[in-house]
């Protein structure tokens, strides 16, 4: 259930951190990119609901898609969620996405504990 | 680089995740990344101008979507080995990946964990499904063939011949149609309406063409 899940897949982001132990300034900066475009492509997922369904199955599996590489298993199975959704149905449920941006603050809120707060996004620093 | 370095080209849309693939893999000294992809048509070109050991290969992707990449490599009989990147395991898809000549499929949450493993496997000639090698693919293709048959048809005890009368009510026919349309008697189609009633427990011919739609109850051999 994505409501047990942590926000941050401990295992994934430690290898990853270990992986790229020669530049922790662009480990940082991975992180600083995967959150800016999740919340850009739920900004998209918002404009395209509830209606525009296939639009909304692309966008919610390129956001599980990095989810899942980086270790956000929880926006990642909300995400997944939300893309087997689109494909079965004709619109979205608004509290669908509403469930994505917390898991996603979640997120943030960890990244910003383990790797400082210049993990965070310009314009999200007051989300 | 070292210089028997397995060289590999990433292919997915998603820069992100492009970038976390090229990161992961920096970290073994035997795998070298010499190229990304963001579609299925680069990952063509990419394939054929660099002839990369390997293809790590996202199946949801624009233009050319993976599948059919895939299905174009190995048509060009390219050397490159493919492995398929997914964000979940579908059996259906696995199966039809293995079929056009991947080498192994690795979920994307995984990817830390085994892709690389993968990836030295793959070059030793083994196949790499559900986190590790494959020992017998034969006897996968066979499981994964019959996992995903399509379940038999529940027919309710049903004759195939009022399987035939259902499939015409729910098209609107009357009982003198259905009679003239098998060339029996009208009190013979009474007779199969009767029993057919009696087994799927409806008591009139809407509610039998609702029970029919709901469970899909159609003629041996017609495609549903």
């Amino acid at each position: 259930m994505p409501g047990t899940e942590t926000p941050l897949t401990a295992e994934v982001f430690d290898q990853l951190r270990q992986a790229m132990a020669a530049d922790q300034t662009g480990f940082t900066e991975l992180y600083r990119e995967y959150l800016t475009d999740a919340w850009h492509t739920l900004a998209l997922l918002r404009a395209a609901a509830p209606c525009r369904v296939e639009e909304i199955r692309q966008r919610a599996h390129y956001l599980r898609s990095s989810s899942l590489v980086l270790g956000a298993r929880k926006v990642a199975l909300l995400a997944g969620m939300l893309e087997d959704n689109a494909r079965t149905s004709v619109s979205t449920e608004d509290d669908a996405l509403d469930r994505i941006a917390v898991a996603l603050r979640e997120v943030q809120a960890e990244l910003a504990e383990r790797l400082g707060s210049g993990v965070i996004p310009a314009d999200k620093t007051a989300a | 680089m070292a210089t028997n370095s397995i060289r590999v080209v990433i292919a997915d849309d998603h820069p992100v995740v492009r970038v976390g693939l090229r990161n992961m893999l920096q970290a073994d000294p035997a795998i070298h990344v010499v190229g990304e992809a963001r579609d299925g048509v680069e990952a063509l070109e990419l394939a054929r101008s660099l002839h990369p050991d390997v293809l790590l290969l996202d199946l949801a992707m624009p233009n050319v979507a993976g599948m059919e990449a895939l299905r174009e490599m190995t048509a060009g009989n390219l050397d490159t080995r493919t492995i398929v990147l997914t964000g979940l395991i579908d059996k259906r898809q696995v199966l039809e990946a293995l079929q056009l000549g991947a080498r192994g499929v690795v979920l994307k949450d995984a990817a830390v964990e085994h892709l690389s493993a993968c990836i030295r496997a793959v070059m030793q000639g083994q196949y790499w499904l559900e986190g590790r090698p494959v020992q017998n693919l034969v006897q996968v293709l066979r499981d994964l063939t019959a996992q995903t048959a399509p379940a038999p048809r529940k027919t309710f005890g049903l004759t195939a011949r009022e399987l035939e009368v259902v499939a015409l009510i729910t098209e609107g026919c009357t009982n003198k149609d259905i009679a003239r349309t098998f060339g029996i008697s009208e009190e013979t189609v009474k007779r199969h309406l009767t029993n057919i009633f009696n087994k799927l427990g409806v008591g009139n011919r809407l509610e039998l063409a609702l029970f029919a739609l709901n469970h899909s109850l159609l003629p041996v051999g017609e495609d549903n």
